[in-house]
């Protein structure tokens, strides 16, 4: 290759007068060549297409002698024309267009007209390879090589496609033996005497390896796993720190709904899951039942790794109490109270009704001999009824609403007193013997309705809200029990004077009956139990139960409603 | 002075000396709030509740024993160490001394956590206790994608994959499996072991959904104690039955994947004391996934194969065999572990390729069965005669052969639950099958009994011989709740009486005031008796109808007053509960009866 390119030469020659006389120079010029003068120099080619290949294969074989002889083939290949390097001009009007080697003038070739040079394009198929010398005066047509090399040059590759143009340096030079060195110093002691670094080094090593640092041998693997608990692992139990350890609960088990096949009611409707969106976020169901047909077409649970994530961060986040949880049955709850029936007898159904007051009846009061029953009502009438029979025996128009009423205690001197407005009217009911007239004085109305109990250490309060509160006054001056009893005001309360009974009536049309036993051994709590809720009032303007009384002797209650009616409850 | 001054000098006393923020007990430490963690997961520290919480209500809280237990652990000073070798490693690097980098890399210190465990579970069956979190997560990260950019590692799947297959092993080989329920999250599982009730989840066998809103180096470090704590109780497993724990495998079923088949062939290699190798021989375990063929590979190990078949004591087991097995393994089992393990006695099951192999190649041995599978290295193909129920879960199957029966899947897992065969028409080729039933679910305490459970109940009974009522009418007097409120707390004499007595003085009542008014009028005693009569009954009935409700209610009120606010508030608590639940049945009735409707 390299011979190639240093022979290259450019080819004159193939004249057909010498022809066999430089086979080997046809060429390929190539290293220096620029186009132009690579066209210049191929003008000596002649155009003859045959001769050229033949040429060119002779070329390569045999191109070493011709290389060996000359490095430089441009001098030794002279063109035709041997005018050398004058404006072509000069010739213009001449026959000749210059001079061969041998003096001789070279004719001018008659220029071919453009239809005849048309024509022998059209025929000649290799026409578009053929240029016009002008310098020689003849057509060359280019061999296909040299067409690959003004290809390659256009594109700014080199000529040759064999060229390496990063071959490798060859050194020529032979350094062996060659006498002085570059510089003439004396070799230093530090040539002679052994690293005080390495030294330090190897040291260093040899250090690591007695200390055991660098190991050369690798570690035997212990097992992974081994019985870490023996049978007897009693005594490990004291192995904790002191703090009693609290287990996290056990994630929920999974019901019915959870399965990729639930029944049909599992499943919310559309509409359900549309609700839902209404709901808080915090209502709102985790997981919504889904029914697939068959087990094949269950897809990846999407929420797998979040879930256990989450698992994961309660775990370890989540602050733990031992929370007492109540598993019991609520009737447990209930305190066990002795049965209704041994504590009978109380009232518990109406027996009578004492109708005839037209407004509420405020307030009522039973003779102490229990046979008469008298009542106010904010009709503004006082009337007198026979307990038994249920007769009104008298009617006392006051002419205002009549606040309260209360029997004389005395039985021997049946007085009425009444309170109404700013006063108090003592009346005359005319049912024992005449009776002295007495002073009035005045008297209050009294805020809250309290009753004391015979023995007089325990009172019973009840309260606008509802509560009644059994106050026991030996014990303490906080209420010994507080009932939450009625929804609605405590309007009165009232107590038994032999029965162990008390009861209270309030704006809820009801009225509550009590057994309320206080022993004497004080040791005991008193034994309180509700028995009976007495219904059968109306409601009329918001008012219920106005008024409740006992009866003296008999386990009976009266009570006096917003109706305008007064009701007997027997046992 | 402010209320809670402290003189100074005076320590501090009760739960601000004894519970202590965490940010505190981090600086406490003197560690990263990173380590810490790790270390509180590792340690299985929790916050605690204080009573008071002194620094605000918003911080967690520490007992100050858990962080000073922490603070004494070894693994803080590895920790630390680790850290430093890290930077040492860095610096190495940094300096581009390779050498010194390499070296550093293969000598990072190690830690081991089977002394935490120990701790953590002073006993075997206190590790039991606490295996559930464990089993689901490792069957969790055994199903999980190679996330490298996680850190999920392919040795940290494998692994997880490998313990969960050991942990089935043993529990299909000794029959403890209990219970077991397809959901839509995956399939759960209960064992009982030692008495321990062990339930865990594995998930569907599907490519699984990775979200970004997890934290994966908190899983990742449980996932270290677990693997951890699940060797340890294996190697206590495998030791109990007499078998070497981390078990050789068949390289060849290896290969195929199918590492739980060759466990269980280990098994029953080397159990050769207990001579059971009838059903462990064929029971086995096999991935999922094919993997492609390796020739020369198969070859080699069809060899090992070979060898391993003739080391087994019993190849082909006789009648003999059988008999020998019975007679041996039956005084070590519970009742119900015999029964779990002939339910599938003398049963051949094939698995068609859509059918969730894992699970049931997992359930069928643990239940006495024997099961094969269409795909490499599987026990016996599908032409073999002797099948009985071949699990099927296509639309239409074509090729039938008269010999077995094919089923759903879910024919198996309802089989499970209910304990006994169930008829297997409902869950034929391409029909849907019928609802499938949570076995954790206590029908009665939920108070709705779905229809098929009652139809489970009704073949269990048959098959026991047993009479049941027929039904609704057992189920409907116990179901309504009004009348067994009211049962509960009336007594019904009592109400009647009342009824009784009112119903008298009502009739009195009315009496009277109808002489009273008849006086009045002037109307004539003899003339009055005539209309009494009518008039009288129409009383009696109006009066009646209220009462019953009436009485309970009061009754209801009355036993409220006297009881104490405390057990009041807990008692209206539970009614409301109560309420939820009754509310939550009536739904559920409530669409029943709706698709009823649609369906007629």
């Amino acid at each position: 290759m390299a011979k190639s390119r240093t022979t290259s030469e450019n080819s004159n020659r193939t004249e057909r007068e010498l022809p066999d006389e430089q086979p080997d120079e046809n060429g390929f010029l190539t290293e220096s060549g620029n186009q132009d003068e690579n066209l210049d120099r191929n003008d000596a080619l002649d155009g003859s297409h045959d001769e050229q290949g033949l040429s060119g294969k002779e070329d390569d074989e045999g191109g070493h002698g011709a290389a060996e002889e000359s490095d430089s083939s441009e001098d030794e290949v002279a063109p035709r024309n041997t005018v050398g390097d004058v404006p072509l001009e000069w010739y213009k009007d001449e026959e000749h267009i210059g001079y061969d080697i041998s003096g001789r003038k070279i004719k001018k070739q008659t220029r071919k007209d453009r239809i005849d040079s048309f024509l022998a394009g059209v025929d000649d198929s290799k026409s578009w390879r053929k240029i016009y010398d002008k310098y020689n005066d003849e057509e060359v047509e280019l061999t296909k090589e040299e067409i690959g090399i003004i290809r390659r040059i256009l594109k700014g590759k080199t000529p040759h496609a064999e060229v390496d143009p990063y071959a490798d340096y060859v050194d020529w030079f032979v350094w062996e033996d060659k006498g002085h060195p570059l510089s003439n110093a004396p070799e230093p002691k530090r040539r002679f005497i052994p690293s005080k670094w390495e030294h330090k080094k190897v040291l260093q090593y040899v250090r690591a390896i007695r200390k055991g640092w660098i190991k050369f041998d690798k570690p035997e693997e212990e097992p992974p796993f081994r019985l870490l608990w023996d049978d007897d692992s009693n005594l490990a139990e004291n192995k904790r720190h002191g703090l009693s350890y609290i287990p996290a609960p056990k994630p929920k088990l999974p019901g019915h709904e959870e399965s990729y096949n639930p029944s049909v009611e599992y499943i919310p409707s559309q509409e359900e899951i549309n609700s839902y969106q209404l709901m808080y976020e915090e209502d709102r169901p985790k997981f919504i039942p889904r029914r697939f047909e068959s087990l094949r077409s269950v897809p990846a649970y999407e929420n797998a790794l979040k879930e256990g994530f989450d698992r994961c961060l309660d775990l370890y986040l989540c602050p733990r109490t031992r929370k007492k949880r109540l598993n019991i049955d609520p009737e447990t709850l209930k305190p066990k109270l002795p049965n209704r029936k041994d504590l009978k007898p109380y009232p518990t159904t109406c027996y009578f009704e004492y109708r005839g007051h037209t407004g509420p009846v405020k307030s009522i009061s039973i003779e102490i001999s229990g046979q008469w029953i008298a009542s106010g009502s904010t009709d503004g009438t006082v009337r007198i009824w026979e307990i038994d029979t249920g007769r009104c025996l008298k009617v006392w128009d006051v002419g205002e609403a009549v606040q309260h009423v209360t029997w004389n205690p005395l039985p021997e001197l049946p007085i009425l007193a009444i309170s109404l407005g700013r006063d108090v009217l003592l009346l005359n009911t005319g049912l024992g013997n005449e009776e002295e007239q007495l002073k009035v004085k005045e008297l209050l109305h009294v805020e809250e309705p309290i009753i004391t109990d015979d023995a007089c250490d325990n009172v019973i309060v009840g309260s606008k809200e509802g509560k009644m509160c059994w106050f026991d006054m030996d014990l303490s001056s906080q209420p010994y029990k507080t009932f939450k009893v009625h929804p609605k005001d405590i309007t009165n309360v009232a107590f038994h004077r032999s029965y162990p009974l008390f009861a209270s009536c309030s704006d809820d049309c009801t009225a509550y009956v009590f057994h309320g036993m206080v022993y004497s051994d004080l040791n005991q709590n008193p034994l309180i139990v509700p028995l009976e809720i007495l219904r059968g009032h109306t409601t009329s303007n918001g008012r219920g139960v106005l008024d409740c009384k006992f009866h003296p002797r008999q386990p009976w209650l009266f009570t006096a409603g917003s109706d305008s009616v007064i009701k007997l409850y027997c046992h | 002075m402010p209320k809670h001054y402290r003189p100074p000098g005076k320590k501090k006393e009760g739960n601000a000396a004894k519970y202590i923020t965490r940010t505190k007990a981090v600086h406490y430490l003197q560690i990263s709030l990173s380590s810490f963690r790790k270390l509180c997961i590792l340690k299985g520290i929790f916050p605690r509740e204080p009573k008071k919480k002194v620094e605000g209500n918003h911080k967690t809280y520490y007992h100050m024993k858990d962080i000073a237990f922490l603070a004494h652990d070894p693994l803080i000073e590895k920790f630390r160490e680790i850290r430093a070798h890290r930077k040492k490693i860095k610096k190495a690097f940094g300096k581009k001394n390779r050498d010194q980098a390499n070296r550093l890399l293969t000598q990072q210190p190690k830690y081991k956590l089977d002394r935490l465990v120990l701790e953590r579970y002073p006993t075997f069956v206190d590790a039991l206790r606490d295996l559930d979190d464990c089993l689901t997560m490792v069957h969790l990260f055994a199903a999980l994608p190679v996330v490298e950019s996680e850190r999920i590692q392919v040795e940290r799947i494998h692994n997880c994959r490998r313990l969960s297959h050991q942990w089935q092993a043993f529990i299909s080989r000794t029959h403890k499996l209990r219970k077991t329920f397809i959901s839509v999250k995956g399939i759960y599982y209960q064992a009982e072991v030692e008495g321990q009730k062990i339930t865990w989840l594995t998930p569907h066998a599907l490519q699984q959904v990775l979200t970004d809103d997890v934290d994966f180096n908190v899983m990742l470090t449980f996932l270290e104690f677990y693997e951890t704590l699940l060797g340890f109780v294996n190697f206590k497993l495998y030791h109990s039955i007499n078998l070497k724990y981390p078990p050789i495998l068949d390289p060849r079923l290896e290969a195929l994947a199918a590492e739980l088949y060759a466990l269980s062939r280990y098994v029953a290699a080397s159990s050769a004391s207990l001579p059971k190798n009838v059903e462990a021989n064929n029971s086995s375990e096999a991935d999922q996934r094919d993997v492609g063929e390796n020739d020369a590979r198969i070859d080699e190990s069809e060899l090992r194969l070979a060898q391993l078949q003739h080391q087994l004591p019993t190849n082909e087991p006789g009648a003999l065999m059988h008999m020998v097995e019975d007679a041996t393994s039956k005084d070590d089992d519970d009742d119900e572990t015999k029964e779990c393990k002939y339910l599938f006695k003398d049963m051949k099951f094939f698995l068609s390729r859509e059918v969730p192999r894992e699970s049931l190649l997992f359930i069928i041995p643990a239940f006495g069965g024997v099961v094969s599978w269409d795909g490499d290295g599987s026990p016996f193909n599908e032409s073999d005669e002797d099948i009985t129920y071949q699990i099927v879960d296509r639309p239409v199957q074509g090729h039938l052969f008269l010999s077995r029966e094919y089923v759903q899947p879910q024919w198996v897992f309802d089989c499970v639950n209910a304990r006994m065969i169930l008829p297997t028409e409902a869950y034929s080729v391409g029909r849907v099958p019928p609802p499938h039933l949570s076995p954790f679910v206590d029908n009665e305490a939920e108070g709705y009994v779905p229809e098929y459970a009652e139809t489970i109940k009704r073949l269990q009974a048959a098959a026991n011989k047993q009479v049941l009522p027929l039904p609704g009418l057992g189920i409907h007097d116990v179901d309504n709740a009004q009348n067994l409120l009211i049962e509960g707390i009336v007594d019904r004499a009592e109400a009647n009486e009342a009824a009784e007595k009112k119903k008298k003085l009502s009739i009195l009542e009315k009496q009277y005031h109808d002489e009273l008014n008849m006086e009045l009028k002037g109307i004539k005693y003899s003339t009055s008796m005539l209309n009494k009569g009518s008039s009288e009954d129409n009383v009696v009935e109006e009066d009646i109808t209220p009462n019953i409700e009436q009485i309970a209610e009061d009754d209801q009120s009355r036993s409220k007053i006297s009881m104490s606010r405390k057990k009041r508030k807990i008692y209206e608590a539970m009614q409301i509960s109560k309420q939820r639940k009754r509310a939550n049945v009536d739904l559920l009735k409530e669409r029943k009866k709706k698709a009823q409707e649609q369906k007629s």
